[in-house]
């Protein structure tokens, strides 16, 4: 079972470059974007040779597929540095403020979904209410307000930037406005996705069971807890490229020199192999999140281990 | 969960409330469309930077223009954006769903593989990299969002088909000689209805906000005003406290996807998710 799932992560990461190439190459001419506007037909055929775009297009997307799966990404037309090495750049900053804000979120929407879950009335009411509103909210405007509002009316953060050198402590302090409004921007449909998957399980008959032979409440809620990790799992996995890619908006605003910048940089100059990366080890990412969810899910949920055998 | 009679649920009084809501940006952006409301403050230039008041009832950005228009015609592109891709978006993503799961089969296989691929894609990335690569504009925001991001709906109507394909009704019409067509018209979109129109509302939902995204970074309607836009000019603003322009762009870009997102939960299975 772990080597079928690992091929077929595999497969689909083959066919989601293959997809990638395919649409770059119908939408965007290498050669015109190098030699700009006003090329004449005869330096379009010649650069377009030299490289290589004359080959059959079978060639280069198996070529491509090929080198993409063992992460040979090319290298960036605008910088001259392997696409491999800015991503690996970029990926810092944006775990540094990504993975904060992504754990922050996920534990307080997991509380507010129990909390909400349990309570059922008001408490649950206004929880919903303010999760639909954060969730209502675009990440722009909750990037641009927060900003506002903390940084320049408060002053209780940096405003933006990112410090260059490798010293930790300045960093603590640009991180966490970022960190905060990522969290702010994941919590509304976390917390009403948390709350939908606790309802769904407190409901379960089970539960009634429990309740009737006397089981202490704090017991139950551990149990249901226990009996949910499959669905949250799913939830956190499928959360994995955004702890990659972070939000563009977040980098964009706080000058994060993070993958969402990378990537909004590379679109505006069309540096194509720069995004044909980004999209690969993003897609990668999700995969492998995707994957593991598979794999976990049985191990954690004994009732899906049954269904396997069942089938 | 609620019990389903007709077909539609009942919505309740959020729910009206928001469709409300939803009937009324409709007609202040067809109407922005008309130039009803455009005598009296379109194009006529003020000074720059008024705050609110009767001269202009939302103030007047950078260039002096009226924000109570710009705001107007920002509705006009998150309206057609965000319906135009949900419309396109459930259209393909239901009419393949469909296809694959009542054929079985490769083609099946082959589309769910797609699907599998397309979903692993991250948005921002498909999208931005579509709308910036082609000449960035209204329709291809649309066709970006409609042509990508399709996999969801494909994924629940598939679901269905399929559950249908081994349902006894279906088994006995196909034995009776069924066309594929009878069997999507008569047995599978009656069964879909409420799905949809779910779909459809939280698609647009979802095609509202990543218009906004866009237009933030450039890549939505040029020559129209949008909210998106409008945030990006007015961010840097904010900071020296002329904060009427973001507000102007944000309470209706947030009121108008609150609307729709209380008015998909109603219509839903009565759990709301994120």
């Amino acid at each position: 079972m772990w080597l079928r799932r690992l091929l077929v992560a595999a497969a689909t990461l083959a066919l989601v470059s293959a997809l990638v190439f395919l649409v770059v190459d119908a939408l965007a001419d290498r050669a015109a974007l190098d030699l700009g506007r006003g090329a004449s037909p005869e330096a379009l055929a010649a650069r377009r040779h030299l490289l290589g775009l004359d080959r059959p297009i079978g060639t280069r997307l198996f070529e491509h597929v090929a080198s993409a799966m063992s992460f040979e990404l090319g290298e960036s037309a605008r910088l001259g540095v392997p696409v491999r090495v800015l991503i690996w750049r970029a990926a810092l900053p944006t775990l540094a403020y990504a993975l904060p804000g992504f754990l922050l979120a996920t534990l307080v929407s997991l509380l507010g979904g129990v909390v909400a879950a349990r309570r059922r009335g008001l408490v649950d009411r206004v929880l919903l209410a303010v999760a639909t509103l954060l969730m209502s909210c675009s990440s722009v405007i909750v990037v641009v307000l927060g900003q506002y509002l903390l940084a320049h009316r408060m002053r209780w953060f940096p405003v933006l930037g990112w410090p260059l050198t490798g010293d930790p402590r300045p960093l603590l302090g640009f991180v966490l406005l970022p960190a905060l409004l990522w969290a702010l921007i994941q919590l509304g449909p976390d917390l009403r996705h948390y709350r939908a998957i606790f309802v769904r399980e407190l409901a379960a008959p089970h539960v009634e069971g429990m309740r009737a032979r006397g089981l202490a409440e704090r017991r139950v809620v551990l149990r249901v807890l226990r009996g949910a990790a499959a669905p949250v799992l799913a939830r956190v996995s499928a959360r994995l490229p955004q702890l990659v890619l972070g939000s563009v908006v977040v980098e964009h605003v706080f000058n994060v020199p993070g993958l969402g910048a990378l990537l909004v940089a590379a679109v505006r100059d069309a540096d194509l192999a720069v995004v044909q990366g980004v999209a690969f080890c993003l897609a990668a990412a999700t995969i492998a999140g995707q994957a593991l969810c598979d794999l976990l899910v049985p191990v954690l949920d004994p009732r899906t281990r049954a269904r396997e055998a069942g089938r | 969960m609620r019990q389903v009679d007709g077909w539609l649920r009942p919505l309740g009084v959020a729910g009206w409330v928001a469709l409300v809501g939803l009937v009324v940006f409709v007609v202040l952006a067809v109407g922005a469309a008309l130039g009803l409301w455009a005598a009296g403050f379109e194009g006529a230039v003020a000074r720059e930077h008024l705050s609110p008041g009767p001269a202009a009832w939302l103030g007047t950005d950078a260039l002096g223009r009226d924000l109570l228009a710009r705001t107007l015609q920002g509705a006009r592109v998150s309206l057609v954006v965000g319906g135009g891709a949900a419309l396109g978006l459930v259209t393909i993503g239901a009419a393949l769903g469909a296809f694959a799961g009542l054929r079985g089969g490769w083609i099946d296989r082959l589309l769910a593989g797609l699907c599998d691929a397309l979903a692993a894609i991250p948005p921002v990335v498909t999208l931005l990299g579509a709308a910036l690569l082609l000449r960035p504009g209204l329709a291809t925001a649309i066709a970006a969002i409609a042509l990508t991001q399709w996999h969801g709906v494909f994924r629940s109507v598939r679901a269905e088909a399929l559950r249908m394909r081994s349902a006894d009704h279906d088994r006995a019409a196909r034995a009776m000689g069924a066309g594929t067509w009878h069997r999507v018209r008569w047995h599978l979109l009656p069964r879909l209805r409420p799905l949809l129109v779910t779909s459809l509302v939280l698609c647009f939902v979802y095609a509202v906000k990543v218009e906004a995204l866009l237009a933030y970074f450039g890549a939505s309607a040029q020559s129209l005003p949008s909210w998106g836009r409008l945030l990006a000019e007015t961010g840097s603003e904010l900071a020296r406290g002329i904060w009427w322009p973001t507000l102007a762009a944000s309470v209706p870009l947030a009121s108008l996807v609150l609307c729709a997102q209380v008015l998909a939960d109603r219509l839903g299975d009565g759990e709301p998710r994120g």
